[in-house]
């Protein structure tokens, strides 16, 4: 039998965390795209559309959990990715941490374009 | 990582090696680097919804504008195509994680490969119209 090969701790939060919001966006990705390049295309994008769009609250409240589940996602994945290169150590722990930061305040700046959009939470 | 000894499967991350790789390890290189686009892009994307910010008339100006750009229709098609490549090979991977079809997991990497050419091929009209 293969000796397992993986970055993530089997069983691990992170491990499962990756797979769930894995599931969560493929169909969240698969509808931004339907939505803004086949149903409404993304050159006739405007202020007032997305506005219109952002005040439903379903939209706004999928659109909030696409933006955390796709910044975990990606910022766990590249975690993990750079685990496969070798990153260990100290500098292990500053990348971690600084891609939590950058994580976080990518998801404040997601919510403060979304509640402009929305002109406030719906 | 601590206390696991590391044993040797032969860097995949020898690029070097390239005229060796299997399926799957063609596979483990591609969804890295649509990874790495995706992530990029989501950084990227944010920052252009934040002209949001500065007002009605500069957020529609800069969409409008970035989408008269014949170069962004087709950066859009390219990003369609790291985006489906990314779900139809993320499937596959959800799918060997579930124990299903682990010994066909070569031609469901080719499949990925070939559905999203064709995906990718159908939807260039929808996204240059109007840019030529």
């Amino acid at each position: 039998m293969a000796e397992r090969y993986s970055s993530f701790t089997p069983g691990g939060t992170g491990w499962l965390l990756q797979r769930v919001t894995a599931v969560f966006l493929i169909l969240a990705l698969a509808f931004h795209f339907f939505l803004l390049h086949f149903i409404n295309h993304a050159a006739d994008v405007t202020f007032g559309g997305a506005a219109a769009r952002m005040a439903e609250w379903g939209y706004y409240a999928t659109m909030i959990l696409f933006l955390v589940a796709a910044t975990f996602h990606g910022v766990n994945g590249v975690y993990n990715a750079l685990i496969n290169q070798g990153l260990d150590g100290q500098l292990k722990t500053a990348v971690k941490w600084g891609l939590a930061v950058a994580g976080l305040l990518l998801i404040v700046q997601g919510v403060r374009v979304a509640n402009a959009l929305a002109g406030g939470v719906p | 990582m601590s206390g696991t000894p590391r044993y040797d499967r032969g860097a995949i991350e020898d690029f070097g090696r390239w005229r060796e790789f299997s399926a799957g390890m063609w596979a483990w290189i591609f969804h890295k680097f649509t990874g790495w686009v995706l992530i990029g892009y989501l950084f990227t994307h944010i920052a252009v919804l934040s002209t949001a910010l500065a007002g009605p008339a500069t957020f529609t100006g800069t969409i409008q504008g970035l989408e008269s750009q014949a170069v962004v229709r087709v950066l859009e098609v390219g990003l369609l195509a790291v985006a489906v490549f990314h779900i139809l090979n993320g499937i596959r991977l959800l799918l060997v994680d579930l124990g299903l079809g682990l010994e066909h997991q070569d031609r469901a990497f080719y499949a990925s490969l070939v559905l999203t050419g064709l995906i990718a091929v159908a939807s260039v009209p929808v996204f240059v119209e109007g840019a030529f």
